[in-house]
């Protein structure tokens, strides 16, 4: 059995840092597109600003699950599902939307990606809320970033190299995903594994940001 | 290279035919230098005093001129570091 508080400090750490980390690449990027208004520094910026929050939600919803199974108290689930599965499936969808528009928006559509964009958030957002589960939300999203992986890699006709920044934002995806797979109710993983899964999270989010450092002096 | 990359280069080499002057330049010069036509000179004119990066002022004769403001000559100062930040993260 692993103790409540381990799990709730872990849990609450993490997120701290995570979100510190999404805020500050935020903050710190807000004179580069003051100045210039580029639409992909703005695309760049909101992701980790919704990723922020998504993960701020991600904390609450895994602080209501530990409720139900470890502390003395529950929370009413159905208001609490309302609360925050709705928010945490529409920002971290689009914040994962904004992360590959930052990289692609130059060869699409501005306005149709972003309305499609917005109009999937939504839609698994709703389909999340009305299943009551993060399960269903992680699943869609996981098909989501195949789906958009496969778009992007698989030009028969173009010699398509992964750069480091791409690997970056794939990273940043799929943790996010496997972060979210480790906080629902079953807890499929062992708390070590989570744990590491969360230690490289923070570090590709230090990477990116030391990377910033660079360039917003 | 990119449309979107080069309107960053036009808006950059304005700024810096402005203070190459002195800070001080008349927009009919300043459109020469531009290297621009006259329908997109005014186009990036006039999103240059929109977002505040030029101010117009006039002389004692009531003659019109360009400056950069401090939003101006923070662009100017960052610009490479921008561009930097743009290629490193392929925005």
């Amino acid at each position: 059995m692993i103790e409540p508080s381990l799990m709730f400090g872990t849990e609450l750490l993490f997120t701290v840092i995570a979100v510190i980390f999404c805020f500050l690449i935020y903050f710190k990027t807000k004179e580069s597109y003051e100045l210039t208004r580029h639409e992909g520094i703005n695309y760049f910026r909101n992701a980790f600003l919704f990723l922020g929050f998504s993960y701020v939600l991600r904390f609450l919803w895994g602080i209501m699950m530990i409720s139900r199974t470890t502390f003395e108290f529950i929370m009413p689930r159905e208001m609490f599902a309302f609360l925050f599965i709705l928010p945490l499936g529409y920002f971290s969808t689009i914040s994962i939307f904004y992360l590959i528009h930052g990289s692609v928006w130059k060869n699409s559509d501005d306005k149709k990606f972003l309305i499609l964009s917005h109009g999937i958030a939504i839609l698994l957002s709703v389909i999340s809320f009305i299943t009551r589960s993060p399960l269903i939300l992680l699943c869609l999203q996981c098909a989501l970033l195949c789906i958009v992986l496969l778009l992007n890699f698989a030009k028969p006709h173009k010699k398509t190299k992964i750069s480091q920044i791409k690997v970056l934002y794939i990273l940043i995806a799929a943790l996010w995903l496997i972060n979210l797979l480790v906080i629902d109710q079953m807890r499929p993983l062992p708390l070590e594994i989570s744990i590491l899964f969360q230690i490289t999270s923070l570090a590709v989010f230090a990477v990116i940001y030391h990377k910033i450092l660079k360039w917003v002096k | 290279m990119n449309k979107k990359r080069d309107k960053l280069e036009v808006i950059f080499d304005i700024l810096k035919t402005i203070n190459s002057h002195h800070n001080s330049i008349k927009p009919t010069p300043l459109l020469r230098q531009s290297n621009l036509s006259s329908s997109n000179f005014t186009e990036y004119y006039n999103e240059l005093l929109s977002k505040d990066l030029i101010k117009e002022i006039k002389d004692n004769k009531g003659k019109k001129y360009v400056t950069l403001t401090d939003k101006g000559f923070r662009y100017l100062e960052k610009y490479k570091l921008i561009l930097g930040l743009i290629h490193e993260f392929e925005l």
